[in-house]
């Protein structure tokens, strides 16, 4: 209730704002760093702009989707919001929230980002969003237990059997998370759907990525049993982990006088693949019934340009897309951010099709089977696909 | 004042009124956009045909097939009569004409250009891919409501109606019938029609004069009532009907079917899931069922147990243990299973720690059902004791203690006194709170969802959780999950029923 009160409230502000320029409002759930970078981007553009206003208005994480999905249907939404992933376009396009953005993007704005960067923001033969940052996992290890990170699995397991003593482990992440598995389900080769859409759950490769998980984090495994994702940042601080797998978010959860540093995944020794994990890629979209859209692209334009991208990267620490900012030198030379940034280079865009929601839970469910109880790699992913597939028919997909 | 106009006429004409005004709008836009998309179809035909440009038109042309950059096959340039659509200082319709042009690859489109409807685009796809777009602006608006016509229909019927005769009211109350067909068709016609025999029969049986009499009588109970049944009619009614509705519908991106009974076919068929996947109905319903039982059981004898122990007279400090029982009722449910769920965690959880120190083996809690089914009892019976001991202890206070004392002067034993004395004054008053308290506990949702979240593979889930899962984790299907809540709500139905009238037989013996 309290926020809704304060977008109303922000949205009657704006509407009453006298100073004769075209108001466009903006949701995001920033908080933080991220939130002062974005506001910094916002003052720069309204004191530059003598038409346009940017107005932003911030919406909790956890609240944005219902409240996308319910007020821009009925004409209480904002012009443009930002969305911390690119894995709904298919649901909102089926829902007709976001536009089409191929009538004002050139070919040179298009080639301001990275390939997969600008690739995530399209659906179906359609643009629908301009990428302001990437998201992946990356290997954080701790400088007073590992000298060197490893750069296959084979090395990683032994490290990992010499890391591993007494309570203490060589490796945390999310192992019963589809997100934390997925690097290795993609280096092993294997992918969720195939190029015509089709489930591909139960593939060889899923299953030898599977086992390998299971190698990790089972009996006399190098992860600890149990694994869920707010135990990652826990254990990496109080040293019972020496590495950790997980994104640039991490960092503001790690205690000052930790020594840590972040490198590329491993590469899968089985096949040679780096071990590739989701790319999700931040958006900015626009909304299928903005007021103006030629004013509400002219902004979005600008929050996702360069000079905007110097700015988030600098103060919100975020990964940004734009390949110039890498061009700076205290950006391309920062090490964390190029770290992610190179590992963006190995990665999958999580796929947007609104399959995917079906996916997550049942394939969930075989890794806990598999990881936890031991269960046969095999079996558990096929029951995961026979079980998604009755959903996706339910569902008539 | 014989010839005055009956106030039964006036309702009947306001009604008739608005019948006749909702057709009207109808008609008028109806004509309006059929005329506009005439317009706006030739203008585009003109195009295609490359035959003279309608006047009419105030932007389109011949928008070629959009050219994508080898590189980024989603984005798709378009030019309209050679010139290129968009860019920097593009006229304001760039935009409409490029949308439409888009869109109408296979059939053509006409349509309203903007949210106000008073300009419409057509668009007709030609051949190679080439689409003709025109956008019309009307040279005049729709036509205007007709006042005096209406006016002189409604004295026409006044005039009808100041007879007093039933037959002639119902004649007046009719005027508009005719004005209503030519806009809005047979139904419209028929319904004023309808209406106007309705009241001139419900006057002639004189239940107007009596309804508004009943009203005017009681209308102080009735302004009182009016709030409250408005805001149940709003809160409870209508999402109630909501839900029995949806049980009836499948829900797929957005859109709405009916499907009869196939939900509910689907769900007590066990919809092709064995007996022992937790997706089966039925294990489910076991589940839920033995939960419930299991938790009753617990929160009945520990509280009852801890009511009799709190009354026992050798027992210091009564009042504070009072008080720290109640405790795990004080405090939100959410946040006593949050913590349930931090002490279960294999590696780092309390209860495995403790465990641990007393050299015993962790258990993963929620990788078995029996562990993790019991995790979740433990968490509910922290949270459902107090209940019954609040029960319990007020049905103690009622006994005469001289029952008691007149019993030990008899000879009778302690076990003797609580089976012939305690316990049949606790029955009428445990009764509700049983039947209550396996309601609550047979929708806890909290405690489910965030003790052991249906793990092992949703095995422990329960209906309600169930139906959550069926709305939000598994593809919206939201008819689905409306029929497991009617379900779930008839379970209850008969639970209460049969509840009550043992309750009722229990108070009477």
């Amino acid at each position: 209730m309290k926020t809704v009160a304060l977008v109303l409230l922000a949205l009657t502000a704006c509407a009453s704002s006298d100073d004769g320029r075209e108001a466009v409002v903006l949701w995001h759930s920033y908080a933080g760093e991220e939130r002062a970078a974005l506001e910094e981007v916002a003052t720069a553009i309204n004191e530059r702009s003598t038409e346009l206003r940017l107005v932003l208005v911030s919406v909790p994480h956890e609240a944005l989707a219902d409240k996308l999905t319910n007020a821009i249907p009925n004409g209480n939404g904002p012009d443009l919001f930002i969305y911390p992933g690119h894995d709904r376009i298919g649901d909102w396009v089926a829902g007709e929230l976001i536009e089409p953005i191929e009538y004002y993007v050139s070919e040179a704005t298009a080639d301001r980002y990275s390939p997969d960067a600008i690739g995530a923001m399209a659906y179906q033969g359609s643009l629908y969003g301009l990428p302001l940052a990437v998201k992946s996992v990356a290997l954080y290890y701790r400088t007073d237990r590992v000298e060197e990170p490893p750069a296959t699995t084979d090395e990683l397991l032994a490290m990992g059997r010499r890391l591993t003593t007494g309570g203490r482990f060589a490796l945390v992440y999310d192992n019963a998370d589809l997100y934390g598995h997925a690097a290795w389900l993609h280096g092993f080769g294997g992918r969720l759907f195939g190029g015509h859409g089709e489930l591909t759950i139960d593939t060889p490769e899923a299953i030898a990525a599977a086992r390998f998980a299971q190698q990790l984090g089972g009996d006399g495994g190098i992860v600890p049993p149990g694994m869920t994702g707010t135990l990652v940042s826990t254990l990496f601080n109080e040293g019972k982990a020496a590495m950790a797998i997980s994104g640039p978010w991490l960092q503001a959860e790690l205690e000052p006088d930790v020594p840590w540093k972040v490198a590329s995944l491993p590469t899968v020794s089985a096949t040679g693949q780096p071990a590739a994990p989701f790319l999700g890629a931040e958006g900015v979209f626009l909304s299928t019934r903005a007021h103006d859209m030629d004013a509400a692209f002219a902004i979005m334009d600008e929050l996702a340009g360069d000079d905007s991208a110097l700015r988030r990267a600098r103060r919100g620490r975020q990964v940004v897309p734009n390949r110039s900012a890498y061009r700076v030198a205290d950006i391309g030379g920062d090490p964390v951010l190029a770290a992610f940034q190179a590992q963006a280079e190995h990665a999958v865009p999580m796929p947007a099709t609104p399959a995917m929601r079906m996916v997550w839970t049942p394939y969930e469910t075989a890794l806990q089977k598999i990881i936890g109880q031991g269960a046969d790699p095999a079996s558990a992913l096929g029951a995961a696909e026979r079980e998604i597939e009755s959903y996706l028919q339910g569902a008539g997909e | 004042m014989r010839s005055r106009v009956p106030g039964a006429y006036w309702l009947c004409a306001a009604l008739a009124l608005v019948i006749a005004l909702a057709s009207f709008v109808a008609h008028r836009n109806r004509s309006y956009r059929e005329r506009e998309e005439a317009r706006a179809l030739a203008a585009a035909r003109a195009i295609a045909n490359r035959t003279t440009r309608s006047p009419d038109m105030v932007a389109g042309g011949l928008v070629a097939p959009a050219a994508s950059p080898p590189r980024y096959p989603f984005l798709r340039r378009r030019t309209v009569d050679g010139r290129s659509l968009g860019g920097p200082g593009a006229p304001a319709d760039d935009k409409l004409l490029y949308d439409i042009a888009q869109r109408a690859t296979t059939h053509a489109i006409v349509e309203p250009a903007d949210g106000d409807s008073a300009r419409f685009v057509a668009a007709i796809p030609g051949p190679g891919g080439a689409v003709a777009v025109a956008l019309v602006e009307p040279p005049s608006g729709p036509e205007s409501l007709p006042v005096f016509l209406l006016l002189g229909l409604l004295a026409l019927g006044a005039v009808l109606a100041a007879t007093r005769r039933s037959a002639l009211l119902a004649a007046g109350g009719a005027a508009l019938a005719p004005v209503t067909f030519a806009w809005g068709g047979p139904v419209p016609a028929a319904a004023t029609l309808l209406l106007a025999a309705a009241v001139a029969a419900a006057r002639h049986a004189g239940l107007l004069t009596r309804a508004s009499s009943e009203l005017r009588r009681n209308r102080i109970a009735y302004t009182f009532v009016a709030p409250a049944a408005l805001a149940m009619l709003v809160l409870v009614a209508v999402p109630f009907a909501v839900g029995l509705v949806l049980g009836f519908y499948d829900h797929r991106h957005g859109t709405y079917t009916f499907v009869g009974l196939d939900n509910f076919i689907q769900i007590l068929s066990g919809g092709g899931h064995a007996l022992s996947d937790p997706l089966n109905f039925y294990f489910t319903l076991g589940v839920t069922v033995l939960w419930t039982a299991a938790n009753v059981v617990l929160h009945l004898t520990i509280g009852v147990a801890l009511a009799l122990l709190l009354r026992q007279t050798w027992l210091g400090g009564r009042g504070i243990y009072r008080v720290l029982f109640i405790l795990p009722w004080a405090i939100p449910n959410y946040i006593t299973a949050l913590i349930w769920n931090g002490m279960f965690q294999s590696e780092y959880g309390a209860i495995n720690g403790i465990l641990h120190s007393l050299g015993l083996e962790r258990v993963s809690w929620f990788s078995g059902f029996a562990t993790s089914f019991t995790a979740n009892v433990c968490a509910n019976t922290w949270l459902g004791f107090p209940f019954m001991m609040v029960v319990a202890l007020g049905a103690l206070e009622s006994i005469p203690r001289d029952m008691h004392e007149a019993a030990e002067v008899d000879g009778a034993t302690g076990w003797q006194r609580f089976v012939h004395i305690t316990l049949p004054h606790l029955r009428p008053a445990l009764a509700p709170a049983v039947v209550l308290g396996a309601i609550w506990t047979f929708n806890m949702f909290n405690v489910i969802y965030l003790v052991s979240d249906g793990q092992p593979g949703g095995a422990t889930d329960i209906l309600v959780t169930q139906a959550y899962r069926w709305a939000f984790e598994r593809g919206e299907r939201y008819g689905l999950a409306a029929a497991y809540a009617t379900l779930i709500f008839l379970i209850l139905l008969v639970w209460t029923i049969v509840g009550t009238r043992v309750t009722r037989k229990e108070r009477a013996a």
